[in-house]
């Protein structure tokens, strides 16, 4: 980006904030909307949401313009759009954080089914279960039963306290009775090197963090989290198929607005992101990161985003993970 | 891959037109705040920092780079032509390079600095390439545990090399490691020190923070200084230096070159150490007749190759370790964190593209130095005539548009301002920043390492000494603390950094 096209940026909103009047419905989008990343440029987010933003975009007739507002594990951005006025002009790309955060965070400055509408869930991840290569484990069942007989022995990695391969890794020791530490790293792309040298045994990954390291056997994928198999993954099993029944951790994304969209505005959104997600080309690109298009209706997406807030309530009570 | 096959994957990166143009305007920027006196390749990283993270990781650290080696050309220019250094690693190059410019020599003082600067350049890019893989093959082995003892040893060596009181230095640091304590705790998810500010959860903005006291800072700073009056030499005379002359230098570009490499690599080091060490030498060994202070062209030459030698090298514990040498490889390592890259040993297996695309870049870089300095001297000597009065402000407003634009956050601007503010009394409290910047940037990866080596060690601190890579960093970081304490040898280092 250039410096011109920051002065551009600033004063855009500076026009756009000035010139807020009750949207006309009708002959929405009339004007560029504002897509929300609530993370820094280079995750996964920040690529899957640039490309929505373009296809969204020619698809819609008005430009939709991707700006990053990191912070606070996704709760900065997605503030912004919960406050910003309900006409369709600013709306929000989140991961999983935007339900775990609620029940993690002693403060939140917005509420998550008060005041924000979910427009849809756009896509769907699996994670990927990675093991150290010293370890002699070649399967998910492996995994428990080293577990089993190595108990407290063993040490997870996350991308911090309450991220989702933080709760994967929590829900996986629930579920199967294996012990193990957690530690937790910045992203789980740091995590790398440890797990390389044996000094983390495994962790939950996006497959875009596992990827560079599983195509060269640094790493061991042994396991993907999904109901069914991925297809950058074909030949391992899901965690279900390995025996913990009903075990999936979805990696998904969804678009949002503020709460109060007008319904026409939601549908039209909707109708857009459902149809840009047939694209073959914007599936190809979803599938370099391991992302697979979703695309749900409004209600669909609303009611999937209260069982994912349930969902994971449920693991960090049982975990007894709290910010302290 | 060997080191032939590393090199040649090198060039085929910093070979793209898109990279070659972002080593040009690095090196092109970087000269032109090397001859502006008051700005420097600090300051100018700071700046370009929110810019770079648009680019490509490997375009941004060349264009970065550029900067900080291209800083170490244009500073002997100001130097030389009217006794102000543009750089503090040109401050010697003043003694002798201003003497040459009165004698009507100002044109080969100009010629032996570019080529001195050139030779030292290319030798210190062939160290890089030698002994960086063999340091990072040991770096493999490099686990939390390692990692603590290695930051806490060069936090220590900084606190050791710093300019002026040791004591200010230890303030600093400390201060920089509590500032670097702010925002959420990676191991609890508590945040701490945020005031219930949403713009501190994720800490403090190093870019707000760095343009702050680099920026903004020195800008006042600068203001309080009466300007002064420059007396440009009017006499530049020809650009190249004689037969003799470089026969003269020669030894002394040897030795500047050797010096500068060696101290460049030390933590706390660089272009500035280099510079000092090499004059000094010099001073000493330089065979007779010795006119060093009358413009001896030895006195220039060693210097300006010292300089530049050192600041290639300091990017060897940068790029092998993750460990900053000096404030501008503390911003480098900012800028590749903030691109996702953990610096570190990894980097060189990692992202080979990346390592090795940098390096061959600073080759290239080099080269663009030689060409752009030596016919553009007449209108450096134009760029110094720009008015404070127009300078400053633009400084200001582009560190306000690069604080704001990180995030798009305007908190990070009120963070900016009160760091302006504490930048600025360190400045007059005459406590030096950089041991700051390193608390800042170190701080919060040596916690992390601390605590990650303890949950993984189940809380027994001997991992610490019984991993033989940590104990040797902590035996050296005890040896260093030594040095401190000694008061002989404390006395010979005060009077060393006095010189």
């Amino acid at each position: 980006m250039t410096v011109t096209r920051w002065f551009g940026l600033l004063i855009a909103v500076v026009l756009a904030t000035a010139t807020t009047s009750p949207a006309v419905a009708e002959s929405y989008p009339s004007k560029p909307i504002k897509l929300i990343l609530p993370y820094s440029p280079g995750g996964i987010i920040d690529y899957v949401g640039r490309q929505i933003a373009q296809y969204l975009g020619e698809s819609i007739g008005q430009p939709v313009v991707a700006e990053n507002r990191p912070g606070a594990g996704g709760i900065t951005g997605t503030d912004v759009a919960a406050r910003a006025a309900p006409d369709g002009y600013t709306i929000v790309l989140m991961d999983p954080a935007i339900v775990i955060n609620p029940t993690l965070q002693p403060s939140m400055p917005y509420d998550l089914f008060k005041n924000l509408t979910t427009i849809s869930i756009v896509s769907t991840s699996p994670e990927v279960v990675v093991v150290a290569p010293q370890l002699p484990v070649k399967s998910m069942a492996e995994l428990v039963a080293y577990g089993k007989a190595n108990p407290g022995k063993m040490n997870f990695a996350s991308a911090g306290v309450g991220t989702t391969p933080h709760l994967a890794g929590e829900l996986f020791l629930q579920r199967s009775g294996v012990t193990a530490t957690h530690v937790p790293y910045r992203s789980i792309g740091q995590s790398y090197p440890d797990i390389m040298a044996n000094k983390i045994q495994f962790a939950f990954s996006s497959i875009a963090g596992a990827l560079p390291f599983t195509t060269d056997n640094r790493v061991r994928p042994i396991a993907t989290t999904g109901t069914k198999r991925t297809p950058v993954y074909p030949d391992l099993q899901t965690v279900d198929e390995a025996g913990l029944k009903g075990f999936e951790v979805d990696l998904w994304l969804g678009v949002f607005g503020p709460a109060g969209l007008p319904n026409d505005v939601t549908t039209k959104l909707n109708a857009g992101l459902q149809k840009i997600l047939k694209n073959p080309s914007l599936i190809k690109a979803l599938a370099k990161v391991g992302v697979e298009p979703n695309g749900t209706a409004p209600e669909a997406g609303a009611s999937f985003v209260k069982s994912e807030f349930q969902k994971w309530k449920k693991v960090i009570a049982d975990g007894n993970i709290k910010p302290n | 891959m060997d080191i032939q096959s590393y090199i040649t994957l090198g060039f085929s990166i910093a070979l793209t037109v898109q990279n070659i143009l972002y080593c040009f305007l690095g090196v092109f920027l970087g000269t032109v705040v090397g001859v502006l006196p008051g700005v420097g390749p600090v300051t100018t990283v700071a700046i370009l920092l929110p810019i770079s993270f648009t680019l490509d990781p490997v375009s941004a650290m060349i264009l970065l780079a550029g900067i900080y080696y291209g800083a170490q050309y244009g500073g002997s220019t100001t130097a030389i032509l009217v006794n102000i250094p543009g750089e503090a690693s040109s401050v010697v190059t003043t003694l002798d390079g201003h003497q040459m410019a009165k004698q009507g020599r100002a044109g080969p003082a100009l010629g032996i600095a570019a080529i001195g600067s050139f030779f030292a350049g290319c030798v210190a890019t062939l160290l890089i390439c030698f002994a960086a893989p063999p340091l990072a093959a040991i770096a493999l082995k490099f686990g939390p545990p390692e990692y603590f003892s290695l930051m806490l040893c060069g936090l220590i060596a900084a606190i050791v090399l710093a300019r002026g009181s040791i004591l200010k230095a230890i303030g600093m640091v400390v201060l920089g490691l509590l500032l670097g304590l702010a925002g959420s705790d990676i191991n609890s998810g508590v945040r701490r020190f945020t005031f219930d500010q949403a713009g501190l959860a994720d800490g403090i903005e190093f870019v707000a923070l760095s343009m702050a006291i680099y920026g903004i800072a020195e800008v006042a700073y600068n203001l309080e200084k009466k300007e002064v009056a420059t007396q440009v030499a009017r006499h530049i005379g020809r650009v190249w230096p004689t037969w003799s002359d470089i026969k003269l230098c020669i030894p002394s570009v040897l030795r500047g070159t050797t010096l500068g490499s060696i101290l460049g690599v030390l933590p706390g080091g660089g272009a500035l150490l280099a510079a000092f060490g090499a004059y000094t030498l010099e001073k000493k060994i330089a065979s007779p007749p010795r006119r060093f202070g009358e413009g001896d062209i030895r006195g220039v030459a060693a210097p300006e190759s010292a300089n530049n030698a050192g600041a290639q090298t300091s990017f060897i514990p940068m790029l092998t370790l993750g460990i900053p040498s000096n404030p501008t490889m503390a911003m480098m390592i900012g800028a590749l964190m903030i691109h996702g890259i953990s610096p570190g040993p990894r980097v060189m297996t990692d992202r080979p593209e990346l390592f090795w695309g940098l390096i061959a870049s600073m080759w290239i870089g080099n080269l663009i130095l030689v060409v752009l300095n030596l016919p553009l001297v007449g209108m450096w000597v134009k760029l110094l005539r720009i008015p404070y009065g127009l300078l400053f402000p633009a400084i200001i407003v582009f560190c306000c548009i690069g604080a704001f634009a990180v995030n798009s956050n305007a908190f990070d601007l009120y963070v900016m301002a009160f760091f302006a503010v504490v930048g600025y009394l360190c400045l007059k409290l005459d406590c030096e920043p950089a041991p700051l910047i390193l608390g800042f940037v170190l701080g919060p990866l040596m916690e992390e390492n601390l605590r990650r080596s303890l949950l993984m060690s189940r809380g027994d601190p001997a991992v610490f000494v019984t991993e033989p890579i940590s104990l040797a960093f902590l035996v050296v970081a005890a040896a260093l603390l030594l040095v401190v304490a000694a008061p002989a040898i404390r006395k010979q280092r005060e009077q060393a950094m006095q010189e």
